[in-house]
């Protein structure tokens, strides 16, 4: 049965005229997707359009539309704010319907005393963030910032961000979620589960976290998280997050608990013997290494010049002749932000001393000109709220990340060089942006405490300039054959051009993974979750071919 | 600009959605996150910044063509500038307002105006104001108070009243009370009275550019054969035109808003207070004043890149991301009247939510107006104001009007008539 115009009245029945449209010019405003261009044919800046376009606006409406979908064979694609390619339908020979959760957008309880919030998908975490504050409490914000859905961070897709080392991963944060299956049965998990709240995640109640999520996440393609307990932690600072100063460079002021620093070492195995001396004296608050999307060779020029709101890219091209630029480009080559917030005074003095002797011991140090109060002020601003993070597109609108392969700081060094390396080459051409081989960005650690961390090259194309486009997609081929041939595996490029490429790609690839059967173990929770496949591929499996 | 050199920024838009809510860095709460009232409203992907840049492309590529979804979609904003705002914040290659702004005017030149507009057009193009009053009344306003006429006097300061505040009888009391303050001040002035038309402002802003053009050359003139070299109005649409879009059809006029005025009388000593307002007052930033305030700079120029791809200009761009708005004066003119305690609501300045008048949406969409205005008051409410001040006769019949339908007890002031009780 395909998508008919009595498919289209039934779920107009559901959610009323106003919030359902097949209007080709609004289904491309949810076809059109930033990455699309570097994987889809001729360029194109568009994933395949959905047949509608649906905004539920509670859980029964979500269950009623999706056993809609089961019924008419149509797949069911949601997505909280969109910022990614993998939110739009991925199949162009299957009807998909997007179920758009803007209109579920409450907070619906803060239990300050249990530390965890309640909310809809469409709660942002800079909302989120600015209601617990006020009760000195906070939240993990994703790398992605403050514009993303907590739920789809924490229920759907991925979760770490530069809080993490403390707060940790938001897919440990989640503390139970009603879930809308793909056949539409509602499932709530954890003790919620079992009428005990949503103060547990696995129980005692239904535990499906390693089914829905797992450390990628199920990206749309098991039906429909359509609330979430997040677990919450505290702050120290102040309840109401005041800025001051003049956009886009507002300032933060620090408070005296607080310490902002941006740390450098000087070679990369020192910076890896740093990570390590902070996790194992368990200092800090936020970990990151924020300003290196910018590129090690531009950064500094760039990042001066966006904090003066008098200036503009144009000055950056001058800014880089300096000799006090050049000089702090220099210093900043192998560094990170990093953030320590005390209980009390006497707390962040003892980070601070903690702190002096890794740098002593590492030969790491700080570095001056980003301590001073302009630029320490708005590392606090952009490091607390993540509010700047649409900056990774500062250059011209399109990035791609290439390498964030995880794991232990001993490891990730391996293949920085390597990494460093081949973004100078693909770039020498000028089709890319040259900033500089190393645009390592990455959290200090996604997992609390540290231990697990990755670094993503900021590989920057012009999306509206085709040339520019294919030296991105050449890009991400070139990084996975850098990385195979340097005994990495296959990074993020790899997760990026699976979205062009067809079922069998994505199974030969699946095919020589470490652990196929994880695979096939994914297709059976698919066959018994959605036998009629209503979710789409981004929940990989494997065919049986005969496998169990 | 035609619509096609936005066709750049549409295929480098990210839909990040920074353009839906106020600066992230600025948000104090769930409930006043919100920066868009397009899409707060209408929910669709559609009606947000981001969205009609890919409305634009698709139509331009042929993909669809232009429903009455997709019109109503691109009318059904204010044109308020919050997402001009936000989408800058991180980047400088982006400029949705003025993506938005080709949009309509295509969308007008193929013919695909709103219906609902067009009654305002006519007594626009035949009458020379916004709200079909006859032509004859302009000047009513100025009645028994003695000021000069352009027609009869040449004057280097023009004081000009605008639409709403000649024609609408709620309004009259503060734009009489700016006349009488100035006189007061001994600052010299004429005003054009019947002879005043238009600025073409709010036309242009409902995409008739010929219009606005037709208007704005009329005036250039009639101020040109008068000696006119400053122009003060109290209005923050008026205000907009003249400052930012008349430079472009040649103007070199001054501009200055009534109460940049004020504060500067304030500041001269020429004006003081002698009463006090004991109220609790809070401070509605006007689009047109505030974020999209900001002083003309003149540039003719294209994008070149840098680094291999990164997009700069040549010459450099000006910049209009709201940074330099019009916002500390009547924030000190208020701050300088006794017993006056002003409120800041959450959003403010170049984060302030719209009142919901723009655009051509009051004219168009009447219930959505009302709902804009509405969460404004809301927000003025939650501060505990007694008082919601504005430099903008649209602004403030707006809000009035809601207040009123909504039973909102919270007074509606015009600055004006603040500063002119405490005098
Ligand atoms: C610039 C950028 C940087 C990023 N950096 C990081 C990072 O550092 N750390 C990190 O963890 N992630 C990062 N991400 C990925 C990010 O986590 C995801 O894009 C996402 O969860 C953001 O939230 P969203 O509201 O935009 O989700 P969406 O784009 O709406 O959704 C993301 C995925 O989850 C699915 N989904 C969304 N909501 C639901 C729901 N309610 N039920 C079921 N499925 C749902 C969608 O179908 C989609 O597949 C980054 C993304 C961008 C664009
Ligand atoms: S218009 Fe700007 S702010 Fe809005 S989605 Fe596009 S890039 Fe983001
Ligand atoms: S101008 Fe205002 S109403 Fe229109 S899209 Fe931008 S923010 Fe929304």
């Amino acid at each position: 049965m395909a998508f008919s115009k009595e498919a289209y009245r039934e779920l107009e029945d559901i959610v009323g005229e106003r919030h359902i449209s097949n209007d080709p010019a609004f289904l491309d405003s949810y076809a059109f997707q930033w990455l699309a261009e570097l994987v889809r044919p001729n360029f194109s800046h568009y994933m395949p359009r959905p047949v509608a376009v649906i905004m539920p606006a509670c859980t029964e409406e979500v269950q009623r539309i999706i056993k809609l979908c089961n019924k008419y064979r149509v797949k069911a694609k949601p997505i909280s704010t969109g910022w990614y390619h993998w939110a739009a339908p991925l199949k162009e020979d299957e009807e998909t319907l997007q179920i758009d959760l803007r209109r579920m957008n409450r907070i619906l309880e803060i239990d300050e005393r249990n530390r965890y919030a309640v909310v809809e998908p469409y709660v942002i975490c800079a909302q989120l963030q600015a209601e617990v504050m006020k009760l000195g409490l906070n939240i993990n914000i994703i790398g992605a910032g403050a514009s993303t859905s907590i739920v789809a961070s924490a229920c759907a897709y991925a979760g770490m961000g530069p809080s993490s080392f403390w707060m940790g991963n938001n897919s440990d944060n989640l503390l139970g979620m009603e879930w809308v299956t793909p056949e539409g049965e509602i499932i709530r998990t954890g003790s919620l589960g079992s009428g005990n709240g949503w103060f547990c995640g696995e129980g005692p109640g239904p535990s499906v976290r390693g089914i829905c999520r797992g450390w990628v996440g199920s990206r749309g393609g098991l039906g429909v998280y359509t609330k979430c307990a997040i677990k919450l932690a505290h702050w120290p600072g102040p309840t109401e997050y005041q800025v001051k100063g003049t956009l886009p460079g507002y300032r933060l002021p620090i408070q005296e608990n607080f310490r902002v620093y941006t740390l450098a070492a000087p070679t990369w195995d020192a910076w890896a013997d740093i990570y390590y001396k902070i996790y194992d004296n368990e200092i800090g608050y936020i970990f990151h290494r924020q300003y290196a999307l910018a590129g090690a060779d531009l950064g500094p020029a760039l990042w001066l010049t966006y904090i003066d709101p008098e200036k503009t890219l144009n000055d950056v091209e001058e800014a880089v002749k300096r000799k006090d630029i050049q000089d702090l480009t220099e210093e900043l080559r192998i560094s990170f932000q990093f953030i320590m917030a005390g209980r009390s005074i006497r707390e962040i003095e003892l980070q601070d001393k903690i702190l002096d002797q890794i740098l002593k011991e590492t030969g790491g140090w700080k570095v001056q000109r980003y301590c001073e109060k302009d630029m320490a002020e708005f590392t606090n601003t952009y490091m607390q709220r993540l509010g700047h993070k649409h900056m990774n597109f500062v250059w011209v609108g399109g990035y791609l990340g290439s390498w964030m392969q995880t794991g232990t700081p001993d490891w990730v060094k391996g293949y920085v060089p390597v990494a460093i390396k081949g973004l100078y080459r693909d770039a020498a051409g000028g089709n890319l942006v040259q900033c500089g081989g190393d645009a390592l960005m990455g959290n200090g650690s996604s997992i609390a405490g540290g231990g697990n961390m990755g670094l993503e090259q900021f590989v920057s194309y012009d999306p509206a300039d085709n040339a520019s486009v294919a030296a991105g997609t050449q890009h991400m081929r070139d990084a996975i054959v850098d990385a195979v041939a340097n005994g990495f595996p296959p990074g993020k490029e790899a997760m990026y051009l699976q979205v062009g490429e067809s079922d069998e790609q994505i199974w030969n690839a699946l095919r020589r993974t470490p652990q196929p059967l994880a695979f096939h173990f994914q297709r059976k929770i698919k066959e018994a979750f959605d036998p009629n496949n209503v979710g789409d591929r981004m929940y990989a499996t494997l065919p049986s071919e005969g496998k169990p | 600009m035609a619509l096609e050199d936005y066709r750049a920024d549409a295929l480098r838009c990210t839909r990040c959605a920074y353009c839906k809510w106020i600066p992230f860095d600025l948000i104090k709460s769930w409930r006043f996150s919100k920066g868009c009232p397009s899409v707060e409203y209408n929910h669709f992907h559609s009606y947000s910044a981001g969205g009609r840049l890919v409305t634009a492309l698709s139509l331009m590529d042929g993909r669809s063509t232009v429903t009455e979804a997709v019109k109503e979609s691109v009318f059904k904003c204010q044109m308020c500038g919050n997402c001009d705002v936000t989408c800058k914040m991180c980047r400088y290659d982006m400029w949705p307002i003025e993506a938005l702004h080709e949009l309509r005017f295509r969308l007008v030149d193929q013919g695909h105006g709103l219906a609902q507009h067009q009654p305002v057009m006519k007594g626009f193009r035949s009458l020379s104001n916004m709200l079909n009053k006859p032509k004859s009344k302009r000047g009513d306003w100025a009645e028994g108070l003695d000021l000069k006429r352009l027609s009869k006097h040449k004057s280097k300061l023009l004081f000009h009243a605008g639409c709403q505040y000649s024609h609408d009888p709620d309004l009259r009391e503060a734009v009489r009370n700016a006349a009488e303050l100035l006189k007061k001040a001994g600052v010299d002035f004429a005003i054009l009275g019947a002879d005043e038309s238009c600025c073409g402002g709010r036309a242009y802003h409902m995409g008739y550019k010929a219009d606005y053009q037709a208007a704005a050359e009329r005036n250039l003139k009639i101020w040109a054969d008068a000696g006119v070299e400053t122009v003060v109005t109290p209005c923050a649409d008026c205000y907009h035109t003249f400052k930012r879009l008349y430079p472009e059809s040649g103007s070199s006029v001054a501009v200055i808003h009534m109460v940049e005025l004020i504060d500067r009388l304030l500041k001269q000593g020429k004006i003081s207070f002698t009463k006090a307002l004991p109220m609790r007052v809070t401070y509605h930033d006007p689009c047109y004043l505030g974020r999209q305030g900001e002083p003309y700079v003149a540039w003719k120029g294209k994008e070149k890149k840098i680094f291999g791809q990164a997009v700069v200009y040549d010459p450099p761009r000006p910049r209009y991301n709201g940074a330099k708005g019009v916002y500390q004066p009547p924030r000190d003119v208020l701050m300088a009247i006794p017993g006056l305690e002003l409120v800041e609501m959450e959003r403010n300045r170049e984060a302030a939510w719209c009142c919901g008048a723009g655009g051509g949406v009051r004219e168009a969409y009447p219930e959505y107006s009302m709902w804009t205005a509405s969460e404004r008051l809301e927000e003025a409410k939650s501060v505990g104001a007694d008082a919601l001040a504005s430099a903008c006769p649209w602004c403030e019949k707006n809000f009035a009007d809601a207040a009123t339908r909504n039973g909102t007890k919270i007074k509606i002031v015009d600055i004006i008539e603040l500063v002119y009780q405490a005098l």
